[in-house]
């Protein structure tokens, strides 16, 4: 009995000596990692809006449709108080686990840019989505995710019809596929629930009436 | 001294943890597909592997023997852990390429087998130079391996594009299998070159 009870206080005083340095460790390394993911989200905010001067937080306020595309966050990119369009960070299964992709809106609901942040598929194959010296079409230079830029919401976003695949990576380019329209779908309804962007297409910033950014979140998408 | 030395070169060739005691292998096939990952998964390693066999060597008489698993493990975790937030803090693109790897090194066979067969046994000058031999001998033979593998999977090392344009990446050693492969060869040659070296090491005796 004081034997076992000696090995179990001997054991608990090195889980409190491991505790105690990783809780320095965390502490310190704490601001550093929030800094460096802020920066990182940033960096790819500018990327995606490069006229953009400030970007608002609307992540509570926006929800996708499609179960296995979660909406992590979402920033309204702005210039001198008028939108450009809105960057939505969403996450989803691919073939190496879960990617993360920032879908830029353009105020027509057309997609700006999609930025891949986070990627774990097969290197040399699927990991080809990420590498901006693989191109999906050689002549002009469009990487896969770069094929994405300009196309509208209302495209069909079928792999291998409208959306060129990665050599051996079918999985991959459908992932992100559903992804990139779960994202952008999100985004444009949102866009159109705060009035931003009213039904029919090409407007432009001007006819932004200025009270959307307090509309409340979309109702179709919420719920179920 | 010339013992301390013989232990820190023990690791590199004669007791490779990969290549001759054949512990620690699913990392070393699983982040060999470019020189950036292994490399950084050696080092990583080594730094576990180092502040480990420190710690347990210098509390080696007071851990009890038939509770020395378990504080093991807790060690080896909070180093882990360690290197996981610094990596993520400091460097990281390293650390998003290398995943779920870093939080791995906990269950890597090659740091629990040092710390029970060398660390715990030994005084802390020798546990240093034999987590050092070991470290380097894990991570040469990962670097090697990364470099084949992306050299003819991907047509660089290092991210450096070395092969000529023509080059059609051979698909295969990015894959799993053409990481066998390579490992398998690694290993023969790490026998051939231990037979001539005890054959030279006879003829000069």
């Amino acid at each position: 009995m004081k034997g076992t009870l000696k090995l179990g206080i001997t054991l608990a005083l090195f889980a409190v000596g491991a505790c105690a340095s990783l809780a320095v460790v965390y502490t310190v390394t704490k601001p550093q990692i929030e800094a460096q993911d802020q920066l990182a989200l940033e960096a790819s905010l500018r990327d995606l809006f490069p006229e953009g001067e400030e970007f608002e937080d609307i992540s509570a306020s926006i929800s996708s449709a499609n179960d296995a595309v979660r909406i992590s966050s979402a920033f309204l990119a702005k210039r001198g108080g008028a939108p450009l369009g809105l960057a939505v960070k969403a996450a989803g299964p691919s073939y190496g686990g879960q990617a993360v992709l920032l879908v830029g809106v353009e105020l027509n609901r057309s997609i700006a840019g999609v930025r891949i942040l986070e990627l774990n598929d097969t290197a040399g194959l699927g990991a080809n989505a990420k590498n901006p010296g693989y191109y999906v079409d050689k002549a002009n230079k469009v990487t896969f995710p770069g094929q994405f830029a300009g196309k509208f919401i209302t495209d069909p976003f079928v792999v291998k019809s409208d959306v060129v695949a990665i050599t051996a990576s079918t999985i991959t380019s459908t992932s992100l596929t559903t992804i990139v329209k779960a994202a952008a779908e999100a985004g444009a309804l949102w866009l159109e629930n705060s009035a931003l962007a009213p039904p029919a297409d090409q407007n432009s910033a001007a006819s932004y009436s200025g009270s959307a950014a307090s509309e409340s979140a979309p109702e179709a998408t919420g719920g179920n | 001294m010339k013992s301390l030395w013989k232990t820190f070169k023990q690791g590199i060739i004669y007791e490779n943890p990969l290549l001759m005691l054949m512990i620690g292998l699913c990392s070393a096939l699983a982040v060999t597909s470019s020189v950036a990952n292994g490399l950084g998964m050696g080092l990583a390693m080594t730094f576990v592997l180092l502040f480990s066999e420190i710690v347990i060597s210098i509390f080696r008489k007071v851990i009890p023997n038939s509770v020395r698993i378990p504080i093991f493990i807790i060690i080896i975790a909070a180093f882990t852990t360690m290197v996981d937030l610094v990596m993520k803090a400091y460097f990281p693109d390293l650390s998003k390429s290398m995943g779920v790897f870093i939080p791995l090194i906990v269950v890597n066979c090659i740091i629990m087998g040092r710390v029970e067969a060398f660390a715990s046994k030994q005084g802390v000058l020798p546990a240093i130079f034999d987590s050092l031999g070991m470290g380097l001998g894990y991570t040469w033979v990962m670097v090697a391996i990364s470099a084949v593998r992306e050299l003819l999977g991907n047509g660089s090392v290092a991210g450096i594009p070395l092969m000529p344009a023509s080059f059609q990446p051979i698909l295969f050693f990015i894959l799993p299998p053409g990481g066998f492969l390579v490992f398998g060869l690694f290993i023969s040659f790490n026998i051939w070159l231990k037979g001539r070296m005890d054959k030279t090491a006879k003829e000069r005796a």
